[in-house]
């Protein structure tokens, strides 16, 4: 046991201090350890001829589906939290991920959404549309929503209840940080922005956000009441609460994963590349492999294929996970995401909110 | 305000307008027509169609099948509209000695939006349209714009008469002009597509819309089956092979009673060397990324699954699945081999309004024990496994029947049993 602790809290300090990472080195440990504590997942190594002895480089690391977390208790011990995965099917058919060191989850989480929501170091007050973790104790996105609250806000506020989005106190909160030139962070599911956006519309309402304010959103198009492309999401950030497209942060994340990647742009700007092209950036310990649907070998650069991830701080279940979303890379470290396989089921955090509603 | 720019080849709504109105006119001058003479026609111009030289080189392209399979397409749906066929259509629904007279009273102007999956269903649509007496416009389906201008000009060259009740268009679906310019005058209008596409239409086309969404369709085979000496599993390979499995039509799953020989995994083996076998003679189109990366993740998934088997290759993927129930499968050529104590079980099994046609192997007493149960889970049709894909134009497409719906008659849970 005191291996398993040793394992999850060093990386979880190498995160934490932003000590450099070897990947490799990483990779292979956790395999290891993974190999030797989960056994679903080594029984599926062993099938395929894969034991840590053997393994040549990081990227020969089984990857395990995301359906197989629907299925499965693929932990390396026991969990501290099980997250679920959202969706309007039946609760049986919904991925859950078991965390045995939350520590590192938030360490993960914590890390990368300062690098690239907050990489200017400002502290600013969190606005969630998100149900609050009493609401969805299983919700990664409200745990993570919380520990960012906790460790970057002045002050955490929730406009997700049971009842679903409360547009009138939002619209109230967001008219006193406009009237006090306040800067904030309004995060939350792409669903909920949407409604936002909706109500100031037909109530011809404007805000202006003190300078410094920011948009991070998730979820994409899932659960959208109506379309609206990225572009027109930008626009309306805009122009209903005055931030600018270069705040405006997307996640993209899975509740199978404790680390997440975030559009490139603040960081780019505080980078001095704000010419970059939009991409999906992730921290040094979480790579994604675009695979050939056919052969699950790698793409040649700008193909569209599933994406594959080798997250690190899954130590605690399986750290290599093949998605059902397709995408391609974008120069050499972003991705960008393109859709779904054919009929893969909905699910995301974009349908918390349909959540909520079919509860 | 100048008119938004449309892709070539797309129609414009002024156009569109005057076509409809001028076929409009066309069929109230052939009011007094015998529908032996309409069925007749269209019978001849099927054939025709099914000899156009210049879509059998065209539509692989376009409907990203290959050759062989749009061959067999062509060729089914050109059967599909055989006058006999028809002549017995219109006595079954309109009653005897119907086809020696004028079509009863019906819509003037009948519309079709056109799914994209399938190619060459425009010839029932149009067949159906003038059978009730109508005008008929219809908007071809994405990935198939040619299989109904190619059937109108057929039918211009057979009965110019009735191909000027006829207009035959494109437009990318939601071009609110040109449905607007179509269907305004349209008593009825068939949509079929994607659940997403007819509640759209839903919204815009209230009472008049024929809503026919996404549906599936299943094999079942009994001990009774399995202990033919017939080539089932080659008969269903066939079927799932037609269309390359997009259509409404193609089983996605097949349920095997459990203690017959065959045993189910071996049939699913059976199938396995048949999809193989199917697909040299019809080979598979291209696939897109999206299809071919739900094969591969139905693959990754099954192998989690506990008691699961994964039969895989260059034709097709069977994934033997020993729990019963139901699960949508994407990619092509895929189908799960579910075992089943009994077949009694499917009503339990299969959703609700979502079961279109079910292929069964089964004896007569069999399938009559079926029916009640399928009938009220919603199910259009039962036939044998091999004949899934070969509906007459009689297939009551989600009970309805195919005359009679268009002239506003209730769905009455009709059910076609081809034997």
């Amino acid at each position: 046991m005191s291996s398993v602790r040793s394992l999850e809290a060093e990386l979880t300090a190498a995160i934490t201090t932003h000590d450099a990472l070897d990947f490799e080195t990483w990779a292979r440990r956790i395999f290891r350890h993974q190999f030797e504590r989960n056994a679903p997942y080594r029984a599926f190594c062993e099938r395929r001829g894969v034991r840590p002895e053997t393994l040549a480089r990081w990227d020969d690391v089984p990857a395990v589906p995301a359906a197989a977390f629907r299925r499965h208790d693929l932990a390396c011990g026991p969990p501290e939290a099980v997250f679920r995965t959202s969706g309007t099917t039946a609760p049986e058919t919904r991925g859950h991920h078991l965390v045995p060191h939350l520590a590192l989850y938030r360490a993960s989480a914590l890390a990368a959404f300062e690098r690239f929501v907050l990489p200017d170091d400002a502290r600013l007050a969190c606005l969630f549309l998100v149900p609050p973790p009493e609401l969805l104790p299983d919700s990664s996105l409200a745990r993570m929503c919380t520990w960012v609250g906790e460790a970057f806000g002045h002050g955490v506020e929730w406009f997700v209840g049971a009842g679903g989005l409360d547009l009138e106190r939002l619209l109230d909160r967001l008219a006193g940080a406009e009237r006090r030139g306040d800067a904030v962070l309004v995060g939350g599911v792409t669903s909920a922005f949407i409604q936002l956006f909706d109500i100031c519309a037909s109530r011809r309402h404007v805000f202006r956000l003190g300078p410094g304010s920011r948009v991070m959103d998730t979820g994409g198009a899932k659960g959208l009441l109506r379309p609206l492309s990225r572009a027109g999401f930008l626009r309306a950030c805009w122009t209903t609460l005055g931030v600018a497209g270069y705040a405006c942060v997307n996640e993209y994340g899975m509740t199978e994963l404790c680390s997440q990647r975030y559009e490139s742009v603040l960081r780019d700007r505080f980078d001095g590349r704000g010419l970059a092209p939009r991409r999906w950036l992730a921290p040094p310990w979480l790579r994604t492999r675009v695979l050939d649907p056919d052969t699950l070998e790698p793409t040649r650069a700008g193909d569209v294929g599933l994406l594959c991830h080798h997250d690190l701080a899954n130590a605690g279940s399986v750290a290599v996970v093949l998605t059902e979303d397709l995408g391609r890379t974008i120069g050499d470290d972003g991705i960008e995401v393109m859709g779904r396989a054919a009929m893969a089921p909905p699910r995301g955090c974009g349908l918390l909110l349909a959540e909520l509603g079919a509860a | 305000m100048n008119e938004p720019a449309r892709e070539p080849g797309c129609a414009t709504p002024d156009r569109l307008a005057t076509l409809v109105d001028a076929a409009i006119e066309a069929r109230a001058g052939l009011r007094g027509r015998a529908l032996g003479d309409t069925a007749a026609s269209l019978g001849e111009a099927a054939a025709r169609w099914a000899a156009d030289a210049r879509l059998r080189e065209e539509l692989p392209a376009a409907a990203r099948l290959s050759a062989p399979v749009v061959a067999e397409a062509i060729r089914l749906s050109a059967a599909a509209v055989d006058t006999a066929a028809m002549l017995a259509l219109i006595e079954h629904e309109f009653g005897a000695g119907a086809v020696e007279r004028p079509a009863p009273d019906g819509p003037a102007l009948v519309g079709h939006v056109l799914a994209a999956n399938v190619p060459a269903l425009a010839l029932p649509a149009i067949a159906l349209g003038c059978l009730v007496g109508g005008a008929v416009v219809v908007k071809s389906g994405r990935d198939d714009a040619l299989s109904a201008p190619a059937f109108h000009r057929a039918l211009e060259a057979v009965d110019p008469a009735l191909a000027a009740t006829v207009v035959t268009a494109y437009w990318p679906g939601g071009d609110r002009a040109c449905e607007e310019a179509a269907f305004q005058r349209a008593a009825v209008v068939v949509a079929s597509g994607t659940d997403e596409t007819v509640t759209a239409l839903a919204g815009r086309l209230g009472a008049r819309l024929i809503a026919n969404g996404e549906r599936t369709s299943v094999a079942a085979v009994s001990r009774e089956g399995l202990g033919r000496d017939e080539p089932l599993a080659e008969r269903l390979a066939l079927d799932i092979a037609l269309h390359d499995q997009r259509g409404c039509l193609s089983p996605r799953a097949v349920y095997v009673e459990a203690d017959g020989a065959p045993s189910p995994m071996a049939f699913a083996e059976r199938l396995a060397a048949a999809l193989e076998h199917v697909a040299r003679e019809l080979p598979p189109g291209p696939a897109t990324v999206e299809e071919r990366a739900a094969q591969q993740l139905l693959a990754s998934e099954a192998e989690w699954e506990a008691g699961s088997r994964v039969l895989a290759g260059a034709g097709g993927l069977v994934v033997y699945d020993p729990r019963a129930a139901f699960r949508p499968i994407a990619g092509r050529r895929a189908i799960r081999v579910h075992p089943v104590a009994t077949l009694a079980a499917l009503p339990v099994v299969l959703p609700k309004r979502r079961v279109e046609c079910v292929g069964l192997a089964t004896s007569g007493p069999e399938a009559a024990a079926l029916v009640p149960g399928l009938r009220s889970l919603g199910v259009a049709r039962l036939c044998p496994i091999g004949r899934m894909q070969q509906p007459t134009l009689a297939w009551p497409r989600g009970q309805r029947l195919p005359l009679g719906s268009l002239r506003g008659r209730p769905d009455g849970g009709a059910l076609e049993i081809e034997t």
